[in-house]
């Protein structure tokens, strides 16, 4: 297998993007990450894009196709990798296998979503989808709900308490805030959405024990990364930074069927191969993007990655070892809870906030001299999940 | 009374439910039918606010059961105030309507 480098990384803007159609929003990202690199007379030989759900939120599929045709790719390879909210860090593992085979010399990944087309609660369903048909969508199940009872259990056994949830959301808001490509730039404080009498108003329940400022918003959005071989990386003007290893593992589509339900299992196996594969461990990352579409999974995936151990995660945030300036911080760009979830593109936009810091040039979110990243895409609930190790080559 | 079906292998006596084309644990493929017992136990619940699109409801509590015969599954709990471990009893019946057609799901009442 051939070391793989990301030559360009580009996202466009998580928001509401009532202006862009989908093609709009994948092109855009596709773009941002051709031109943050002068690739000279090598051409794309393929593009894999992640989008969880194009036929679903906006009646189009082929959207792979589409896309080329709009760069204008062609003839280059093109297929839309499908892998719900992991779609992302599907379409880049790919990307990673076909360098590093040999097959393809340049790769071009992108991750899009547009989820706002249809209003909220249809956005719900089409996600809600990705449960199991007659065990659990039938109930009404929703994410969140998973998440909700992910979360009573957690706190239960680990003495997680919404505190701890409230200081994981304003971490990442106050990330957010700095972050030009956050959906959600916006200071909370722990009076508004946790202690002051008022309060539920402005965090209302979504999924008991889990409130509005728990979960992410639904976003529009795309992200994308230009895939080198060594041998074109060294030629390119470009910091290089290798996607050293990945991960990935599954688990029981039902949560009721888990062993411990409160155990990611698929997370701790996709982080122990992308370490492994990386010959690095937990303890030499500077820098992590965590799947904190909930509050409480920041935690999790925390500890079931080995930065802490188990019931030490929300010690962690409580000490402040994951802002920005602590001992690892995580979710720097605002994770999904402020840069936001457009599920398919989240994967690919995790690996471009990893680029950005290990190149030195995240601005404000920069943690000074990161040179190993982790990123965790999260897939169903932690039925299908991705993990990926960065590295800065000196 | 008609509900789900449970599956237990032949081979190594694992329950599984859904249905799995091969055991999750020993992977061979023949499996006793069964039904869950009538009791069980609350492991986990949500109270859900924001429901999917076609649920016009608030406050719908879902959680897993484990069953006295050690089955698993998620159903719709119909106790005013749910706490763990708390001892429940199945019953059965429409949980939702799709598409304009009841669907009949688990309903847990308070043993």
């Amino acid at each position: 297998m051939r070391p793989v480098f990301v030559a360009g990384a580009g996202m466009i803007p998580f928001e509401r993007q009532d202006e862009n159609t989908l093609g709009d929003i994948l092109a855009g990202a596709g773009l941002a990450a051709l031109d943050d690199v002068d690739l000279g007379k090598h051409e794309v030989g393929a593009v894999y894009l992640g989008n969880m759900a194009s036929g679903l939120f906006n009646h189009q599929v082929s959207v792979a196709s589409a896309l080329v045709d709009r760069l204008a790719l062609i003839p280059a390879a093109a297929e839309r990798i499908e892998n719900g909210p992991a779609s992302g860090g599907s379409a880049v593992k790919n990307g990673v296998l076909a360098v590093a085979s040999g097959y393809y010399d340049v790769v071009l990944v992108v991750g899009g979503e547009k989820m706002r087309d249809v209003i909220g609660p249809k956005a719900t369903d089409i996600v809600a989808a990705m449960t199991h048909p007659h065990a659990e969508y039938i109930y009404g199940l929703t994410l969140p709900a998973m998440a909700g009872m992910f979360t009573r259990l957690y706190m239960e056994k680990y003495g997680v308490t919404r505190e701890h949830l409230a200081m994981v959301a304003i971490k990442n808001q106050e990330n957010g805030i700095t972050n030009p490509y956050a959906h959600i730039q916006m200071k909370i404080t722990m009076e508004g959405i946790l202690e002051h009498p008022q309060s539920h108003i402005n965090s209302p329940i979504i999924a008991d024990p889990l409130h509005l400022y728990d979960c992410c918003p639904v976003s529009d959005g795309g992200a994308a990364v230009v895939l080198v071989s060594e041998e074109i990386a060294k030629t390119l003007k470009k910091p290089m930074v290798q996607i050293a290893g990945f991960g990935q593992a599954t688990d029981t589509h039902t949560l009721a069927e888990r062993e411990d339900p409160t155990e990611l299992k698929a997370v701790r196996l996709a982080a122990v191969q992308a370490f492994s594969r990386a010959g690095l461990k937990p303890k030499d990352i500077d820098v992590a993007e965590l799947h904190d579409a909930f509050t409480i999974l920041e935690i999790a995936e925390s500890e079931q990655a080995g930065f802490f151990k188990m019931g030490e995660g929300a010690k962690a945030v409580e000490r402040g070892d994951t802002r920005i300036g602590g001992k690892l911080p995580i979710n720097p760009s605002g994770g999904l809870k402020a840069r936001g979830h457009p599920v398919g593109a989240t994967g690919v936009a995790q690996i471009v906030d990893l680029v950005w810091q290990l190149r030195g040039e995240a601005g404000e979110n920069q943690v000074e001299g990161a040179k190993n990243g982790f990123s965790l895409n999260f897939g169903g609930f932690g039925n299908n999940v991705l993990a990926f190790v960065l590295r800065r080559i000196s | 009374m008609s509900n789900i079906t449970a599956y237990k292998c032949k081979s190594c006596g694992l329950i599984m439910y859904p249905y799995h084309d091969r055991c999750l644990n020993c992977k061979k493929r023949e499996f006793e039918e069964i039904e869950p017992s009538n009791n069980g136990k609350l492991l986990t619940f949500t109270i859900i606010e924001q429901l999917p699109w076609g649920m016009d409801e608030r406050g719908r509590i879902l959680g897993v059961v484990e069953f006295d015969n050690g089955v698993k599954a998620l159903g719709l709990i119909d106790v005013e105030q749910p706490k763990l471990e708390m001892k429940l009893k199945r019953g059965w019946g429409t949980v939702r309507e799709i598409g304009g057609v009841k669907v009949k799901g688990l309903i847990f009442e308070k043993a």
